[in-house]
Protein backbone atom coordinates (compact mmCIF):
# COMPACT_ATOMS: atom_id res chain seq x y z
CA UNK A 1 0.00 0.00 0.00
CA UNK A 2 3.28 2.00 1.06
CA UNK A 3 4.30 1.69 -2.39
CA UNK A 4 1.61 2.93 -4.41
CA UNK A 5 1.73 6.15 -1.74
CA UNK A 6 5.28 6.39 -2.49
CA UNK A 7 5.10 6.44 -6.22
CA UNK A 8 1.90 9.11 -6.14
CA UNK A 9 4.86 11.34 -3.76
CA UNK A 10 7.25 10.93 -7.04
CA UNK A 11 4.84 11.81 -9.34
CA UNK A 12 3.51 14.49 -7.19
CA UNK A 13 7.05 15.86 -6.81
CA UNK A 14 7.76 15.80 -10.88
CA UNK A 15 4.86 17.34 -11.61
CA UNK A 16 6.06 20.02 -9.39
CA UNK A 17 8.89 20.81 -10.54
CA UNK A 18 7.89 20.49 -13.54
CA UNK A 19 10.05 17.48 -15.87
CA UNK A 20 9.75 15.82 -18.48
CA UNK A 21 7.91 12.08 -18.60
CA UNK A 22 11.41 10.86 -18.97
CA UNK A 23 12.69 11.52 -15.36
CA UNK A 24 9.48 11.11 -14.07
CA UNK A 25 9.39 7.18 -15.22
CA UNK A 26 12.78 6.51 -14.62
CA UNK A 27 12.38 8.16 -10.81
CA UNK A 28 9.25 5.43 -10.42
CA UNK A 29 11.73 2.83 -11.50
CA UNK A 30 14.31 3.27 -9.18
CA UNK A 31 11.59 4.13 -6.20
CA UNK A 32 10.37 0.81 -7.39
CA UNK A 33 13.83 -1.01 -6.67
CA UNK A 34 14.88 1.51 -3.81
CA UNK A 35 11.37 0.40 -1.71
CA UNK A 36 12.19 -3.34 -1.94
CA UNK A 37 15.25 -3.07 -0.74
CA UNK A 38 15.98 -4.49 2.59
CA UNK A 39 17.86 -1.30 3.68
CA UNK A 40 14.40 0.75 2.92
CA UNK A 41 11.66 -2.15 3.14
CA UNK A 42 11.22 -1.06 7.14
CA UNK A 43 11.88 2.59 7.07
CA UNK A 44 9.76 5.31 8.51
CA UNK A 45 6.93 6.51 6.47
CA UNK A 46 8.78 9.84 6.42
CA UNK A 47 12.10 7.73 5.33
CA UNK A 48 10.14 6.73 2.18
CA UNK A 49 9.15 10.15 1.48
CA UNK A 50 13.03 11.21 1.95
CA UNK A 51 13.08 8.21 -0.64
CA UNK A 52 11.42 9.60 -2.99
CA UNK A 53 12.67 12.78 -3.12
CA UNK A 54 15.90 11.40 -3.94
CA UNK A 55 15.22 9.25 -7.18
CA UNK A 56 13.57 11.80 -8.60
CA UNK A 57 17.14 13.63 -7.56
CA UNK A 58 19.10 11.15 -9.05
CA UNK A 59 16.56 11.14 -12.42
CA UNK A 60 16.91 14.15 -12.48
CA UNK A 61 20.71 14.42 -13.05
CA UNK A 62 21.29 11.02 -14.57
CA UNK A 63 19.12 13.13 -17.24
CA UNK A 64 20.65 16.58 -17.18
CA UNK A 65 18.07 18.32 -15.70
CA UNK A 66 19.57 20.91 -13.27
CA UNK A 67 18.47 20.71 -9.30
CA UNK A 68 20.24 21.63 -6.35
CA UNK A 69 19.41 18.75 -3.09
CA UNK A 70 18.44 21.85 -1.34
CA UNK A 71 15.62 22.35 -3.99
CA UNK A 72 14.60 18.53 -3.21
CA UNK A 73 14.94 19.00 0.88
CA UNK A 74 12.65 22.06 0.26
CA UNK A 75 10.05 20.74 -1.85
CA UNK A 76 9.75 17.58 1.09
CA UNK A 77 10.54 19.99 4.11
CA UNK A 78 13.16 17.62 5.42
CA UNK A 79 16.83 18.30 6.83
CA UNK A 80 19.35 18.46 3.91
CA UNK A 81 21.12 15.78 6.11
CA UNK A 82 18.88 13.26 6.24
CA UNK A 83 18.08 13.58 2.23
CA UNK A 84 21.50 13.76 1.94
CA UNK A 85 22.06 10.33 3.99
CA UNK A 86 19.28 8.75 2.05
CA UNK A 87 20.33 9.53 -1.07
CA UNK A 88 24.22 8.27 -0.64
CA UNK A 89 22.19 5.36 0.44
CA UNK A 90 20.00 4.75 -1.88
CA UNK A 91 23.22 5.39 -4.97
CA UNK A 92 25.21 2.88 -3.14
CA UNK A 93 22.17 0.26 -3.42
CA UNK A 94 20.83 0.96 -6.98
CA UNK A 95 25.00 1.45 -7.90
CA UNK A 96 24.33 4.43 -9.63
CA UNK A 97 27.01 6.76 -11.01
CA UNK A 98 25.56 10.25 -11.17
CA UNK A 99 27.38 13.13 -12.62
CA UNK A 100 27.72 16.10 -10.30
CA UNK A 101 26.04 19.02 -10.81
CA UNK A 102 27.27 21.94 -12.32
CA UNK A 103 26.55 25.07 -10.28
CA UNK A 104 26.49 27.50 -13.29
CA UNK A 105 23.53 24.96 -14.95
CA UNK A 106 22.08 25.07 -11.69
CA UNK A 107 22.13 29.10 -11.69
CA UNK A 108 18.83 29.61 -14.07
CA UNK A 109 16.33 27.57 -12.03
CA UNK A 110 18.02 28.99 -8.61
CA UNK A 111 17.71 32.57 -10.04
CA UNK A 112 13.91 32.39 -10.54
CA UNK A 113 13.44 32.06 -6.68
CA UNK A 114 14.09 35.92 -6.97
CA UNK A 115 11.09 38.40 -7.06
CA UNK A 116 13.35 41.32 -8.35
CA UNK A 117 11.61 41.67 -11.30
CA UNK A 118 9.73 45.06 -11.93
CA UNK A 119 6.66 42.98 -10.91
CA UNK A 120 7.87 42.68 -7.46
CA UNK A 121 10.08 45.44 -6.71
CA UNK A 122 10.06 49.28 -7.61
CA UNK A 123 11.41 50.10 -10.95
CA UNK A 124 15.41 51.64 -9.54
CA UNK A 125 15.77 48.31 -7.99
CA UNK A 126 14.52 45.55 -10.50
CA UNK A 127 16.25 43.42 -12.89
CA UNK A 128 14.59 41.35 -15.35
CA UNK A 129 15.88 37.36 -14.65
CA UNK A 130 17.86 36.92 -18.31
CA UNK A 131 20.39 39.70 -17.73
CA UNK A 132 20.58 38.88 -13.87
CA UNK A 133 21.56 35.05 -14.27
CA UNK A 134 23.89 35.88 -17.57
CA UNK A 135 25.70 38.49 -14.75
CA UNK A 136 25.95 35.94 -11.80
CA UNK A 137 26.75 32.77 -14.21
CA UNK A 138 29.99 35.21 -15.39
CA UNK A 139 30.87 35.55 -12.01
CA UNK A 140 30.12 32.35 -10.67
CA UNK A 141 32.80 30.81 -13.88
CA UNK A 142 35.33 33.75 -12.30
CA UNK A 143 34.92 31.91 -8.63
CA UNK A 144 35.29 28.83 -10.16
CA UNK A 145 38.48 29.42 -12.19
CA UNK A 146 39.65 31.35 -8.39
CA UNK A 147 39.25 28.29 -6.35
CA UNK A 148 36.39 30.12 -4.49
CA UNK A 149 33.62 26.83 -5.72
CA UNK A 150 35.31 24.02 -5.05
CA UNK A 151 34.39 22.22 -1.90
CA UNK A 152 31.73 24.64 -1.09
CA UNK A 153 27.74 24.47 -1.05
CA UNK A 154 26.00 25.93 -4.09
CA UNK A 155 23.51 27.94 -2.88
CA UNK A 156 25.25 30.53 -0.67
CA UNK A 157 27.17 30.88 -4.37
CA UNK A 158 25.23 31.49 -6.48
CA UNK A 159 23.36 33.79 -4.04
CA UNK A 160 26.32 35.61 -3.37
CA UNK A 161 26.94 35.72 -7.32
CA UNK A 162 23.05 36.97 -7.92
CA UNK A 163 23.55 39.86 -5.15
CA UNK A 164 26.73 41.08 -6.27
CA UNK A 165 25.45 40.77 -9.97
CA UNK A 166 22.65 42.84 -9.00
CA UNK A 167 24.29 45.15 -7.64
CA UNK A 168 26.44 45.82 -10.24
CA UNK A 169 24.11 45.53 -12.98
CA UNK A 170 22.93 49.45 -12.32
CA UNK A 171 25.90 50.21 -9.43
CA UNK A 172 23.73 53.33 -8.13
CA UNK A 173 24.31 54.67 -4.44
CA UNK A 174 21.00 53.33 -3.55
CA UNK A 175 21.58 49.77 -4.68
CA UNK A 176 25.26 49.82 -3.02
CA UNK A 177 24.18 50.33 0.34
CA UNK A 178 21.71 47.53 0.11
CA UNK A 179 23.10 44.82 2.75
CA UNK A 180 22.24 41.02 1.81
CA UNK A 181 20.30 40.96 4.52
CA UNK A 182 17.85 43.28 2.79
CA UNK A 183 18.44 42.29 -0.66
CA UNK A 184 16.98 38.43 0.19
CA UNK A 185 14.29 40.69 2.05
CA UNK A 186 13.24 42.22 -1.10
CA UNK A 187 13.93 39.17 -3.00
CA UNK A 188 11.45 37.06 -0.73
CA UNK A 189 14.06 34.45 -0.50
CA UNK A 190 15.99 33.04 3.14
CA UNK A 191 19.55 34.23 3.30
CA UNK A 192 21.98 32.08 3.44
CA UNK A 193 24.57 33.15 5.84
CA UNK A 194 27.54 31.60 4.54
CA UNK A 195 26.86 33.74 1.28
CA UNK A 196 28.57 36.90 3.45
CA UNK A 197 32.04 35.27 3.47
CA UNK A 198 31.62 34.53 -0.40
CA UNK A 199 31.05 37.83 -0.98
CA UNK A 200 34.22 39.09 0.39
CA UNK A 201 36.38 36.62 -0.69
CA UNK A 202 34.76 37.18 -4.44
CA UNK A 203 35.08 40.84 -4.23
CA UNK A 204 38.55 40.15 -3.04
CA UNK A 205 39.16 38.07 -6.48
CA UNK A 206 37.58 41.13 -8.56
CA UNK A 207 39.80 43.72 -6.94
CA UNK A 208 42.85 41.35 -7.63
CA UNK A 209 41.68 41.77 -11.24
CA UNK A 210 40.39 45.19 -11.19
CA UNK A 211 44.06 46.51 -10.41
CA UNK A 212 45.47 44.99 -13.42
CA UNK A 213 42.59 47.02 -15.57
CA UNK A 214 44.78 50.00 -17.56
CA UNK A 215 42.31 52.01 -17.70
CA UNK A 216 41.14 52.54 -13.88
CA UNK A 217 43.57 54.78 -11.96
CA UNK A 218 42.36 54.69 -8.51
CA UNK A 219 42.90 52.58 -6.19
CA UNK A 220 40.49 49.51 -6.43
CA UNK A 221 38.75 48.20 -3.10
CA UNK A 222 35.79 46.15 -2.52
CA UNK A 223 34.18 49.12 -1.92
CA UNK A 224 34.40 50.36 -5.27
CA UNK A 225 34.91 47.29 -7.38
CA UNK A 226 31.20 46.18 -8.15
CA UNK A 227 31.47 49.28 -10.36
CA UNK A 228 33.79 47.82 -12.25
CA UNK A 229 32.24 44.32 -12.34
CA UNK A 230 31.69 44.43 -15.39
CA UNK A 231 34.64 45.28 -17.27
CA UNK A 232 36.14 42.75 -15.26
CA UNK A 233 33.57 40.37 -16.23
CA UNK A 234 34.17 40.55 -19.83
CA UNK A 235 37.75 40.94 -19.94
CA UNK A 236 38.23 38.13 -17.06
CA UNK A 237 40.48 35.96 -19.27
CA UNK A 238 43.25 38.77 -20.14
CA UNK A 239 43.40 39.93 -16.77
CA UNK A 240 43.82 36.84 -15.36
CA UNK A 241 46.79 36.55 -17.43
CA UNK A 242 47.69 39.72 -16.50
CA UNK A 243 47.51 39.04 -12.80
CA UNK A 244 49.14 35.99 -12.60
CA UNK A 245 52.24 37.26 -14.56
CA UNK A 246 52.06 40.35 -12.61
CA UNK A 247 52.12 38.24 -9.46
CA UNK A 248 55.01 35.95 -11.06
CA UNK A 249 56.93 39.39 -11.42
CA UNK A 250 56.58 40.12 -7.98
CA UNK A 251 57.80 36.96 -6.75
CA UNK A 252 60.71 36.78 -8.76
CA UNK A 253 61.44 40.51 -7.46
CA UNK A 254 61.26 38.92 -3.76
CA UNK A 255 63.31 36.13 -4.24
CA UNK A 256 66.06 38.05 -5.66
CA UNK A 257 65.95 40.17 -2.97
CA UNK A 258 65.82 37.89 -0.56
CA UNK A 259 69.34 36.10 -2.54
CA UNK A 260 70.93 39.79 -1.82
CA UNK A 261 70.25 39.97 1.87
CA UNK A 262 71.69 36.49 2.06
CA UNK A 263 74.89 37.17 0.68
CA UNK A 264 75.54 39.69 3.38
CA UNK A 265 75.27 37.11 6.34
CA UNK A 266 78.51 34.73 6.24
CA UNK A 267 77.91 32.51 8.77
CA UNK A 268 74.59 31.36 6.64
CA UNK A 269 76.58 28.24 4.95
CA UNK A 270 77.32 26.17 8.04
CA UNK A 271 74.11 27.22 9.73
CA UNK A 272 72.38 25.89 7.08
CA UNK A 273 74.56 22.58 6.90
CA UNK A 274 73.44 22.31 10.92
CA UNK A 275 69.83 23.33 10.49
CA UNK A 276 69.33 21.21 8.05
CA UNK A 277 70.06 18.43 9.40
CA UNK A 278 67.79 18.79 12.95
CA UNK A 279 64.75 19.76 10.77
CA UNK A 280 62.08 17.00 11.17
CA UNK A 281 60.26 18.22 8.27
CA UNK A 282 62.38 17.31 5.54
CA UNK A 283 59.63 17.81 3.15
CA UNK A 284 59.63 21.35 3.62
CA UNK A 285 63.65 21.33 2.14
CA UNK A 286 63.31 19.61 -0.71
CA UNK A 287 59.72 21.68 -1.22
CA UNK A 288 61.88 24.64 -1.41
CA UNK A 289 64.81 23.15 -3.59
CA UNK A 290 62.38 22.10 -5.94
CA UNK A 291 60.49 25.85 -6.17
CA UNK A 292 63.81 27.74 -6.81
CA UNK A 293 64.35 25.65 -9.43
CA UNK A 294 60.76 26.71 -10.57
CA UNK A 295 61.21 30.00 -10.45
CA UNK A 296 63.58 31.45 -13.11
CA UNK A 297 66.79 32.56 -11.92
CA UNK A 298 69.54 35.15 -14.01
CA UNK A 299 72.13 33.32 -13.41
CA UNK A 300 73.48 29.80 -11.71
CA UNK A 301 74.83 31.39 -8.82
CA UNK A 302 72.04 33.08 -8.10
CA UNK A 303 70.60 29.61 -8.24
CA UNK A 304 72.62 28.11 -5.37
CA UNK A 305 72.05 30.94 -3.16
CA UNK A 306 68.55 31.76 -3.67
CA UNK A 307 67.99 27.92 -2.95
CA UNK A 308 70.07 28.55 0.15
CA UNK A 309 68.53 31.13 1.15
CA UNK A 310 65.13 29.59 1.07
CA UNK A 311 66.23 26.81 2.60
CA UNK A 312 67.61 28.73 6.01
CA UNK A 313 64.37 31.24 5.98
CA UNK A 314 62.09 28.33 5.43
CA UNK A 315 63.89 26.03 7.82
CA UNK A 316 63.28 28.52 10.45
CA UNK A 317 59.60 28.38 9.72
CA UNK A 318 59.49 24.60 8.61
CA UNK A 319 55.89 23.85 10.46
CA UNK A 320 54.19 26.13 8.22
CA UNK A 321 55.66 25.59 4.58
CA UNK A 322 52.67 23.37 4.17
CA UNK A 323 50.63 26.20 4.25
CA UNK A 324 52.95 28.52 3.18
CA UNK A 325 52.84 27.20 -0.31
CA UNK A 326 49.44 29.28 -0.40
CA UNK A 327 50.49 32.16 0.11
CA UNK A 328 53.56 31.81 -2.67
CA UNK A 329 50.34 31.50 -5.51
CA UNK A 330 47.75 34.57 -6.74
CA UNK A 331 44.81 32.28 -6.65
CA UNK A 332 43.96 29.32 -4.05
CA UNK A 333 41.17 27.79 -2.32
CA UNK A 334 40.86 30.90 0.28
CA UNK A 335 41.96 28.83 3.46
CA UNK A 336 45.14 28.21 1.93
CA UNK A 337 45.30 31.87 1.39
CA UNK A 338 44.61 33.29 5.07
CA UNK A 339 45.83 30.09 6.62
CA UNK A 340 44.92 29.66 10.60
CA UNK A 341 48.01 29.49 12.71
CA UNK A 342 48.45 25.93 13.65
CA UNK A 343 49.28 25.13 16.92
CA UNK A 344 52.58 24.11 17.23
CA UNK A 345 53.14 20.10 18.32
CA UNK A 346 56.06 19.04 19.90
CA UNK A 347 56.93 15.75 18.18
CA UNK A 348 57.19 12.84 21.04
CA UNK A 349 60.29 10.87 20.90
CA UNK A 350 59.18 8.35 18.06
CA UNK A 351 61.33 5.55 19.48
CA UNK A 352 58.56 3.10 21.10
CA UNK A 353 58.67 -0.15 20.39
CA UNK A 354 55.51 -1.62 22.30
CA UNK A 355 57.25 -4.21 23.68
CA UNK A 356 59.44 -2.50 26.40
CA UNK A 357 59.34 -3.14 30.12
CA UNK A 358 56.56 -1.47 32.23
CA UNK A 359 57.52 0.07 35.23
CA UNK A 360 55.71 -0.88 38.75
CA UNK A 361 56.01 2.87 40.11
CA UNK A 362 54.12 3.64 36.32
CA UNK A 363 51.46 1.66 36.94
CA UNK A 364 51.00 2.76 40.98
CA UNK A 365 50.54 6.10 39.93
CA UNK A 366 47.22 4.55 37.92
CA UNK A 367 45.77 2.84 41.03
CA UNK A 368 44.50 4.51 44.54
CA UNK A 369 45.58 3.13 47.60
CA UNK A 370 43.78 1.36 49.92
CA UNK A 371 43.12 4.35 51.61
CA UNK A 372 42.79 6.95 49.28
CA UNK A 373 39.77 4.20 47.49
CA UNK A 374 37.63 3.88 51.19
CA UNK A 375 37.94 7.85 51.44
CA UNK A 376 36.58 8.01 47.99
CA UNK A 377 33.42 5.53 48.42
CA UNK A 378 32.68 7.53 51.59
CA UNK A 379 32.60 10.64 49.77
CA UNK A 380 30.79 9.11 47.10
CA UNK A 381 28.29 7.74 49.52
CA UNK A 382 28.31 11.21 51.54
CA UNK A 383 27.32 12.86 47.99
CA UNK A 384 24.86 10.63 46.77
CA UNK A 385 23.24 11.05 50.32
CA UNK A 386 23.18 15.28 50.35
CA UNK A 387 21.98 14.80 46.80
CA UNK A 388 18.63 12.60 48.13
CA UNK A 389 18.32 15.06 51.27
CA UNK A 390 18.19 18.08 48.64
CA UNK A 391 15.66 16.52 46.13
CA UNK B 1 59.49 8.25 2.24
CA UNK B 2 58.80 7.16 -1.63
CA UNK B 3 61.88 7.64 -3.85
CA UNK B 4 59.45 7.71 -7.04
CA UNK B 5 58.56 11.90 -5.83
CA UNK B 6 60.32 14.78 -5.99
CA UNK B 7 58.73 16.18 -2.97
CA UNK B 8 58.45 14.11 0.33
CA UNK B 9 55.21 14.60 1.92
CA UNK B 10 54.92 13.96 5.62
CA UNK B 11 52.03 12.06 6.46
CA UNK B 12 51.40 12.12 10.06
CA UNK B 13 49.41 9.48 11.84
CA UNK B 14 46.77 11.54 14.41
CA UNK B 15 44.98 8.05 15.75
CA UNK B 16 45.59 4.61 16.03
CA UNK B 17 42.50 2.68 17.62
CA UNK B 18 43.04 -1.21 18.83
CA UNK B 19 41.70 -3.77 20.70
CA UNK B 20 42.71 -6.69 22.91
CA UNK B 21 41.12 -9.32 25.43
CA UNK B 22 41.74 -9.68 28.87
CA UNK B 23 40.45 -13.64 28.96
CA UNK B 24 38.73 -12.64 32.06
CA UNK B 25 35.69 -10.99 33.50
CA UNK B 26 36.21 -7.58 34.93
CA UNK B 27 34.62 -6.20 37.81
CA UNK B 28 34.04 -2.73 36.54
CA UNK B 29 32.80 -1.24 39.59
CA UNK B 30 35.94 -1.80 41.30
CA UNK B 31 38.02 -0.61 38.51
CA UNK B 32 35.82 2.54 39.16
CA UNK B 33 36.54 2.54 43.09
CA UNK B 34 40.36 1.79 42.92
CA UNK B 35 41.19 3.08 39.64
CA UNK B 36 42.24 6.93 39.18
CA UNK B 37 41.41 8.53 35.84
CA UNK B 38 38.18 6.37 35.42
CA UNK B 39 35.00 7.16 34.27
CA UNK B 40 32.13 4.56 35.14
CA UNK B 41 29.66 4.45 32.60
CA UNK B 42 27.03 2.22 34.54
CA UNK B 43 24.16 3.13 31.24
CA UNK B 44 26.34 1.65 28.71
CA UNK B 45 28.00 -1.09 30.49
CA UNK B 46 31.74 0.28 30.48
CA UNK B 47 34.51 2.24 32.17
CA UNK B 48 36.49 4.70 30.48
CA UNK B 49 40.36 4.75 31.91
CA UNK B 50 42.86 7.25 30.39
CA UNK B 51 46.48 6.24 30.30
CA UNK B 52 49.25 9.89 30.86
CA UNK B 53 52.32 8.46 28.80
CA UNK B 54 51.58 7.63 25.93
CA UNK B 55 48.21 9.57 25.79
CA UNK B 56 45.72 6.58 25.48
CA UNK B 57 41.52 6.16 26.26
CA UNK B 58 40.36 2.42 27.23
CA UNK B 59 36.98 1.58 27.42
CA UNK B 60 36.63 -1.81 29.17
CA UNK B 61 33.62 -4.21 29.10
CA UNK B 62 32.95 -6.35 31.86
CA UNK B 63 33.40 -9.25 29.42
CA UNK B 64 36.83 -8.28 29.13
CA UNK B 65 37.44 -6.46 25.40
CA UNK B 66 39.30 -3.28 25.50
CA UNK B 67 39.38 -0.79 22.81
CA UNK B 68 42.27 1.52 22.74
CA UNK B 69 41.84 4.97 21.35
CA UNK B 70 44.68 8.43 20.92
CA UNK B 71 47.84 6.44 19.88
CA UNK B 72 49.86 7.92 17.30
CA UNK B 73 51.48 4.89 16.21
CA UNK B 74 50.45 1.00 15.70
CA UNK B 75 53.78 0.55 18.57
CA UNK B 76 52.58 3.53 21.04
CA UNK B 77 49.08 1.75 21.11
CA UNK B 78 50.43 -2.01 21.64
CA UNK B 79 52.63 -0.48 24.70
CA UNK B 80 49.61 1.57 26.00
CA UNK B 81 47.68 -2.02 25.93
CA UNK B 82 49.85 -3.51 27.76
CA UNK B 83 50.27 -0.44 30.41
CA UNK B 84 46.67 -0.91 30.50
CA UNK B 85 46.50 -4.73 31.15
CA UNK B 86 49.64 -4.36 34.01
CA UNK B 87 46.88 -1.78 35.87
CA UNK B 88 44.41 -3.99 35.81
CA UNK B 89 46.57 -7.11 36.98
CA UNK B 90 47.90 -4.78 39.94
CA UNK B 91 43.95 -3.98 40.52
CA UNK B 92 43.71 -8.00 41.17
CA UNK B 93 42.54 -9.18 37.84
CA UNK B 94 44.13 -12.29 36.10
CA UNK B 95 44.74 -10.85 33.20
CA UNK B 96 46.10 -12.39 30.43
CA UNK B 97 47.19 -9.85 27.49
CA UNK B 98 45.65 -11.18 24.20
CA UNK B 99 44.37 -11.00 20.48
CA UNK B 100 45.77 -7.68 20.45
CA UNK B 101 45.01 -6.12 17.00
CA UNK B 102 45.52 -2.98 15.75
CA UNK B 103 41.69 -2.03 13.59
CA UNK B 104 42.21 1.53 12.59
CA UNK B 105 44.73 3.78 11.63
CA UNK B 106 43.41 7.75 11.03
CA UNK B 107 45.98 9.96 9.46
CA UNK B 108 46.49 13.47 7.70
CA UNK B 109 48.66 14.68 4.71
CA UNK B 110 48.96 17.76 3.02
CA UNK B 111 49.92 17.89 -0.61
CA UNK B 112 51.39 21.20 -1.58
CA UNK B 113 48.86 22.12 -3.76
CA UNK B 114 45.37 22.36 -4.35
CA UNK B 115 42.99 20.13 -5.84
CA UNK B 116 40.38 20.59 -8.35
CA UNK B 117 37.79 17.93 -6.95
CA UNK B 118 35.42 17.75 -9.92
CA UNK B 119 38.30 17.38 -12.36
CA UNK B 120 39.55 14.59 -10.15
CA UNK B 121 35.77 13.14 -9.18
CA UNK B 122 35.29 12.79 -12.92
CA UNK B 123 38.44 11.24 -13.67
CA UNK B 124 38.63 8.45 -11.11
CA UNK B 125 34.57 7.42 -11.01
CA UNK B 126 32.95 5.73 -9.32
CA UNK B 127 36.23 4.62 -6.83
CA UNK B 128 35.84 8.46 -6.10
CA UNK B 129 32.45 10.55 -5.13
CA UNK B 130 31.94 14.33 -4.35
CA UNK B 131 28.65 15.78 -2.91
CA UNK B 132 29.87 19.30 -2.08
CA UNK B 133 26.18 19.68 -0.71
CA UNK B 134 26.36 17.43 1.78
CA UNK B 135 30.75 17.05 2.46
CA UNK B 136 33.49 19.34 0.80
CA UNK B 137 35.64 16.91 0.65
CA UNK B 138 35.77 13.65 -2.56
CA UNK B 139 35.75 10.47 -0.99
CA UNK B 140 38.01 8.11 -2.53
CA UNK B 141 37.91 4.33 -1.35
CA UNK B 142 40.38 2.12 -2.86
CA UNK B 143 38.78 -1.80 -1.74
CA UNK B 144 41.93 -3.81 -1.83
CA UNK B 145 43.35 -1.43 0.89
CA UNK B 146 40.29 -1.00 2.78
CA UNK B 147 41.26 2.45 3.06
CA UNK B 148 38.82 5.35 2.62
CA UNK B 149 40.58 8.91 1.31
CA UNK B 150 39.27 12.58 2.18
CA UNK B 151 40.41 14.73 -0.42
CA UNK B 152 39.69 18.45 0.03
CA UNK B 153 40.22 21.40 -2.30
CA UNK B 154 43.30 22.97 -0.45
CA UNK B 155 45.44 19.64 -1.11
CA UNK B 156 44.46 18.32 2.66
CA UNK B 157 43.66 14.45 2.60
CA UNK B 158 42.63 12.50 5.57
CA UNK B 159 43.26 8.59 5.37
CA UNK B 160 41.64 5.62 7.40
CA UNK B 161 42.54 2.12 6.87
CA UNK B 162 43.13 -0.98 8.81
CA UNK B 163 46.84 -0.53 9.59
CA UNK B 164 49.95 2.47 8.83
CA UNK B 165 51.37 0.57 6.03
CA UNK B 166 48.22 0.32 4.10
CA UNK B 167 47.38 3.93 4.93
CA UNK B 168 51.04 5.06 3.81
CA UNK B 169 50.33 3.16 0.42
CA UNK B 170 46.71 4.48 -0.33
CA UNK B 171 48.70 7.81 -0.20
CA UNK B 172 51.06 6.23 -2.61
CA UNK B 173 48.60 5.13 -4.97
CA UNK B 174 46.30 7.99 -4.83
CA UNK B 175 49.09 11.09 -5.36
CA UNK B 176 49.55 10.79 -8.92
CA UNK B 177 45.80 10.90 -9.41
CA UNK B 178 46.06 14.16 -7.19
CA UNK B 179 48.48 15.66 -8.98
CA UNK B 180 47.03 15.47 -12.45
CA UNK B 181 44.00 17.65 -11.03
CA UNK B 182 46.11 20.42 -9.82
CA UNK B 183 45.07 22.75 -12.60
CA UNK B 184 47.27 25.52 -12.51
CA UNK B 185 45.32 28.76 -13.76
CA UNK B 186 46.96 29.53 -17.44
CA UNK B 187 44.75 29.38 -20.11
Amino acid sequence: MNLIKGLQRVKALCRTLRVNREIEDLSETYYNQAYQHKSFIKVSLNKKEVLAGCCVLVSCRLLNWPITMGTISCLLDADSMVVGAVYEEMVKILNIKAPIINVTDVMEAHSQEYKISSVYVPEELAENSKDLTKRAVALVELAADSWIVTGRKPIPIMMAAIYLAWQSLKPTKQRLKYSLDKFCQIAKVNKHKPALKRITEMKEVLCKLGKEIPWVKEPVTPDNVVRLMEDILQHRDALLRRALRTHEDALLADCQASCEDSLIEETAPSQISEVVEQTPDLSSVELCESNAERAKQPGDGDDNQCAASEQHSYTQGSQDSSQNWGKRVLFAPPCVIHAKKRRVEQPEPKDVTGDEEISDSEIDSYIRTPREARDFALAQKMFSMSESEKS
Amino acid sequence: MDSSNDEALDIIVTNVVATFRTRCHLNLRTIALEGTNVIYKPEVGKVLMKLRKPMITASIWSSGKIICTGATSEDEAKLGARRLARCLQKLGFKVRFSAFKVVNVLAVCSMPFAVHLIDFTKNNRPIASYEPELHPAATYRIKNLKATIQVFSTGSLTVTGPNVQNVATAVEQVYPLLFECQKPLCK
